[in-house]
């Protein structure tokens, strides 16, 4: 009587152990893949640095000048705030994995916890991906009215780079979402 | 004979049960203030969104500047130059058109007897929780803006706008602020319904 299989309404297999807690593999599969999809994002616009040069016409009689400019990703700084806010929530997939699993058989405090500590990370993740999105944008087309110039036909790999991270934050995000309805159908359907 | 005899007026068993349940319900519903609170929500979150979208609106400044002596030019500021401030005003309409809507729904079951249905709590916090994402990205793309134009960027050669256009700024900075109000007024509803739905299922 340990260890009982029930099936839910979609076919997911929950696992009930002994005690009245219930953890079913759909909610812990989605926090792994949150802890993944987060800390990718963090990892891959953290390692984001471009170098080139830059040909300008210093003087018009002589030849244009190479000049270097960097790209890094401490230049922007909400770029900065989308690395710390994917770092905090891969850390925080972390710990609550761990507590999960550790808190199965137990208390039921735990899991609303989680579910409050989710719905804030979801909101901390979709500032900064707002945030590092329209600097983005700025820097991809460029403001006329405010005499902001686009970056990003010098700096391309860069650019490439930081919209490959944003596209891996915004699916950790939407794990976060569905970690936050998937505790809300599990609540709803025990009511 | 063991008959029982009762002091308290006991209903016969077979009406039992319909006033015992019709006044657990109500003392269920005095003691618990969380609908009241949810109302209450709504209605500031809809006030702050509301303002939200005026303060930006009316944000337009048109500025005089002597380039040389003689010659002047015409510069304008208007929320409309820039795509997050558009997105921003987006997000907020919708936001206040959902607060209304489910401001109505709020009154509609607290005016029934059996208090807010379980359904509908369901569906507040899913609603609930998309839309704190939508106004949270919109918050955190307007302040990423705003504050490009406050402070410059050297590195990409985007100079300071504040100094120039100091009233759209403060009410772009006045409107981001109360936008920022309104995300955590949804933030703080969330929580509630989710808390309100737990305790449901905890108590029975």
């Amino acid at each position: 009587m340990d260890m009982q299989y029930k099936e839910g309404i979609n076919g997911e297999v929950g696992i009930r152990s002994a005690g009245k807690g219930k953890v079913k593999r759909s909610d812990l599969f989605v926090r792994f893949l949150a802890l993944v999809l987060t800390l990718a994002a963090a990892v891959v616009l953290g390692a984001n640095n471009q170098s080139t040069t830059v040909s300008v016409k210093i003087v018009p009689s002589l030849p244009p000048v190479n000049l270097p400019v960097t790209a890094k990703w401490l230049y922007m700084s909400a770029f900065v705030y989308l690395v710390i806010a994917n770092a905090i929530a891969c850390f925080y997939a972390t710990m609550s994995l761990v507590v999960t699993l550790a808190a199965r058989g137990g208390k039921k405090n735990v899991t609303l916890i989680v579910t409050i500590l989710d719905i804030v990370m979801v909101a901390l993740l979709f500032s900064a991906m707002g945030a590092a999105g329209a600097v983005g944008l700025i820097g991809l087309k460029g403001n006329s009215h405010l005499q902001w110039g686009k970056v990003c036909n010098v700096f391309d790999k860069f650019c490439h780079q930081t919209a490959a991270a944003m596209i891996l934050s915004f699916n950790g995000s939407i794990c976060y979402l569905l970690l936050v309805v998937l505790a809300t159908i599990n609540v709803y359907k025990k009511f | 004979m063991g008959s029982r005899v009762s002091v308290t007026t006991s209903p016969p068993p077979a009406a039992a049960q319909q006033p015992v349940k019709q006044s657990a319900l109500s003392s269920q519903y005095k003691n618990n203030s969380h609908p009241v609170v949810d109302l209450a929500l709504r209605a500031f979150l809809f006030t702050t969104s509301l303002v939200a979208i005026i303060v930006m609106l009316i944000s337009k400044q048109t500025k005089l500047i002597q380039v040389t002596p003689g010659h002047a030019i015409l510069l304008t500021g208007k929320f409309s130059y820039i795509p997050s401030f558009i997105y921003l005003i987006t997000a907020l309409s919708l936001v206040c058109l959902y607060s209304i809507i489910t401001g109505a729904l709020s009154v509609l079951a607290l005016m029934k007897p059996g208090g807010i249905s379980t359904k509908l709590q369901f569906h507040f916090v899913m609603f609930d929780a998309l839309l704190l994402g939508i106004m949270a990205s919109a918050t955190g793309a307007a302040t990423g803006v705003s504050y490009t134009g406050i402070k410059g960027n050297s590195h990409t050669g985007w100079n300071k706008m504040c100094t120039t256009y100091d009233s759209f700024c403060f009410r772009a900075a006045a409107s981001i602020l109360l936008s920022l109000i309104s995300s955590i007024t949804i933030l703080l509803l969330v929580l509630l319904s989710t808390h309100m739905l737990y305790k449901k299922t905890t108590r029975r």
